[in-house]
């Protein structure tokens, strides 16, 4: 990996725009994911499906409070544990107090954003559990001590070349190209830990309200193996998670699944409601789950409720062109890249400072609300937040003084054609290239031309040009 | 762990209701303002296309596979010579499976007949035993019956019950699926409405502890989104769909 999450942020965005290997990687794996979304969307009905989902998510987060408490009534019902956590910190020690009452060693999870988002396997390590990821993306990363770049597919920015490399390397395997080949190498070292694991970890797709019930979404068969092997089992949801009828989690399962891979549905859905029934042959001895706030009735308050209808499908970012070119890891130390990760990130931290360039980072193009299938207006979201950073006082005296200055200089006509009449001569002093293009524009503008040229200014203005046309060429409509 | 429990909770909830009361306008747009008492679909109302040839098709498409039998031309021979398909190259043969109870498979006589074709049913009452979890493990063919399939996608559902393990379905590289033609429904949706209608699809879920749906081998794009096929359930998925009617 080139691009270090924890640098800072015009570092990695550097970082990321010099990395030829990733720019292979990304443009195979989103152009292709786009392609099957598209092509899987076009058979059905997508505005109706989307109005669906979103009418589902709406409803959720309306009845939010509702909800959890109907879920927490029926889990405990089914014979779960429930636990609720308002901080990562808070959930981190639900997890290693459940790990070290059963003395657990070893533990295997399915790929969790949400785990991702707490720094779950730290802590757990820490707790001397040795932490086994099983989603073949994850488990690839956990070998290159790397983190995930891609909500869906969190190693989208490797090579197939780099990963048969680094099994080569950390599982001896013998050099080959065949994905199949080092698809096999993956499933016989992670079947032995399956087999040996005291604890499963998984996150949570959707959770039902009305039957106490966790969907675990997945194509690999990890998540049934993480619910079903181990003696116990442990889901963690953010709180924004529940659905309320079983209907709607099969509905938002479909959604998902065509706008993440463009499949019709993913080949495993394990919908889970409790531990082992009385004389089942298998299926965990005892089952919790911790609902996780962590920032999410933070975001409520500040307004950003729908930011939380989010499915997590990752359609966003596949086809955002900012994500495209720079990938997850520069977005920085978190869970969530693209543009749902711009928004939910500097909502989701302690502190609001700590990722505040991410909504500036985009282009404000539209297509993630175009292909977002619960309708987020995440153009909208990003503009917000970045009004509430400007309130918040993330600007600099400098900045604010040249906001000054460009109002005045656009309130009248007069003062906007006198500005552009000295831009245009004081251009002329500056290096251009051969078409006129301005190679290297002085401080405080020259962040712009460190990467681009800054296009020349038209010799004469819109409306000198239109002041010498004189009337009857307006008359005649004559070119 | 936390010193007081129940005040994270409390707190969390008053918060969240809090923020809502005082929110006039949650969403930047609403979209719809409730849900339909119905229950929605991604599919219009199903086209009655053969139940089985359109199961079939789908589960062939991706990558799966299946055969339809007449109950009298003799289940047990067919999974017979499909498990002798399933043979590794110079290996030996495959005389035991990973089962469900013959109970659950739903097909009369079926272990008598595959012992006479010299195949018995490995079928674990519970998986205390470590040992009992390796011989498992080392087998190459697991077979379940289902709980319902659907025409629209080749999907199964399965339950886990005394009789029905998990690992059955989960464990070996091959899964052979036992699929009763009254079981076959168009859409999930149709499954799912049957049960709303019936007034127990709550007490189904629940009590069923897991429900899984399986649709097609396990597989993964992980490596740069090339398709592979046997990550950690099977990698050979067969479906017989067999005529349960008199």
């Amino acid at each position: 990996m080139t691009v270090d999450p924890s640098a800072k942020y015009h570092r990695r965005v550097k970082q990321a725009l010099a990395d030829d290997r990733l720019h292979t990687a990304l443009e195979r794996a989103t152009s292709r994911l786009r392609d099957k979304r598209a092509a899987a969307v076009e058979a059905i009905d997508l505005e109706q499906v989307r109005d669906q989902g979103r009418a589902i998510r709406e409803h959720a987060i309306r009845r939010l409070p509702e909800l959890l408490e109907q879920l927490e009534r029926n889990l405990i019902a089914n014979g779960c544990r429930v636990h609720w956590a308002e901080s990562a910190v808070a959930a981190r020690d639900i997890i290693t107090a459940i790990a070290r009452q059963h003395g657990v060693r070893r533990a295997v999870k399915s790929k969790s954003m949400t785990t991702e988002e707490i720094h779950l396997n730290h802590a757990l390590e820490q707790a001397g559990v040795k932490v086994v990821e099983s989603d073949l993306g994850e488990y690839i990363i956990q070998l290159a001590g790397e983190s995930p770049s891609h909500i869906t597919a969190p190693v989208l920015h490797k090579r197939a070349e780099d990963i048969s490399e680094l099994f080569q390397r950390e599982l001896g395997m013998q050099p080959t190209a065949d994905p199949a080949e080092m698809c096999a190498t993956a499933r016989g070292q992670l079947r032995s830990e399956f087999l040996a694991a005291e604890l499963g970890i998984s996150g949570c797709n959707f959770a039902i309200a009305e039957t106490g019930t966790i969907c675990i979404v997945t194509n690999e068969g990890n998540g049934r193996m993480v619910t079903s092997m181990p003696p116990v089992y442990v889901a963690v949801m953010g709180i924004d998670k529940v659905v309320p009828r079983v209907e709607d989690a099969l509905l938002l399962w479909q959604v998902v699944a065509r706008s993440a891979t463009g499949q019709e549905v993913t080949v495993y859905f394990s919908a889970t409601s409790g531990p082992r029934g009385t004389g089942h042959v298998d299926g965990p001895k005892e089952m919790h789950v911790v609902l996780l706030d962590n920032g999410r009735t933070r975001i409520l308050e500040r307004g950003y409720a729908d930011a939380l209808l989010c499915v997590r499908c990752g359609a966003c970012l596949n086809s955002c062109p900012v994500y495209r070119e720079v990938g997850g890891h520069a977005y920085g130390e978190t869970a969530y890249s693209g543009p749902i990760g711009a928004v939910i990130t500097p909502l989701l931290a302690d502190n609001p400072f700590s990722a505040k360039e991410l909504p500036f980072a985009s282009s404000l193009c539209g297509v993630c609300r175009e292909v977002c299938p619960v309708k987020i207006d995440l153009p909208r979201l990003l503009l917000d937040l970045r009004h509430d950073m400007i309130q918040l006082g993330t600007s600099t005296r400098y900045e604010r003084a040249a906001m000054r200055a460009y109002t005045r200089t656009m309130e009248s006509p007069r003062t906007y054609g006198r500005a552009s009449r000295v831009a245009r001569w004081l251009m002329r002093l500056l290096p251009q290239d051969r078409d006129g293009n301005v190679l290297k524009l002085p401080p405080p503008f020259s962040n712009w031309t460190r990467t681009r040229a800054f296009p020349r200014l038209a010799q004469r203005s819109f409306r000198e040009l239109w002041r010498s046309r004189g009337p009857q060429d307006t008359a005649s409509g004559d070119a | 762990m936390t010193a007081q429990p129940g005040a994270a909770r409390d707190r969390i909830l008053r918060r969240l209701r809090s923020s809502l009361k005082e929110k006039r306008q949650l969403f930047r747009e609403s979209v719809i303002n409730d849900l339909p008492a119905t229950p929605m679909t991604v599919y219009p109302p199903s086209d009655r296309l053969s139940l089985v040839e359109s199961f079939g098709a789908k589960l062939t498409e991706l990558s799966g596979s299946f055969e339809a039998v007449q109950r009298e031309t003799g289940i047990a021979e067919r999974i017979a010579s499909k498990v002798a398909e399933w043979i590794p190259n110079g290996g030996p043969a495959i005389t035991e499976v990973l089962s469900w109870a013959p109970g659950e498979l739903h097909v009369p006589r079926l272990e008598q007949t595959l012992a006479e074709l010299n195949i018995s049913l490995f079928v674990p009452d519970d998986l205390h035993d470590r040992q009992v979890i390796d011989h498992a493990a080392s087998l190459a063919v697991g077979m379940t019956g289902v709980e319902a399939a659907f025409a629209n996608t080749g999907s199964v559902v399965l339950t886990p019950a005394p009789g029905r393990s998990r690992i059955a379905s989960l464990l070996p590289l091959h899964h052979l699926i036992l699929v009763p033609l009254s079981k076959i429904y168009p859409t999930f949706e149709d499954w799912l409405a049957k049960l709303r209608k019936e007034g127990h699809l709550e007490t189904f879920v629940r009590e069923s502890g897991q429900i899984a749906f399986i649709t097609g081998p396990s597989k993964s794009a992980d490596i740069e989104l090339n398709l592979t096929l046997g990550v950690h359930g099977p990698k050979v998925v067969h479906a017989i769909v067999f005529d349960d009617k008199e």
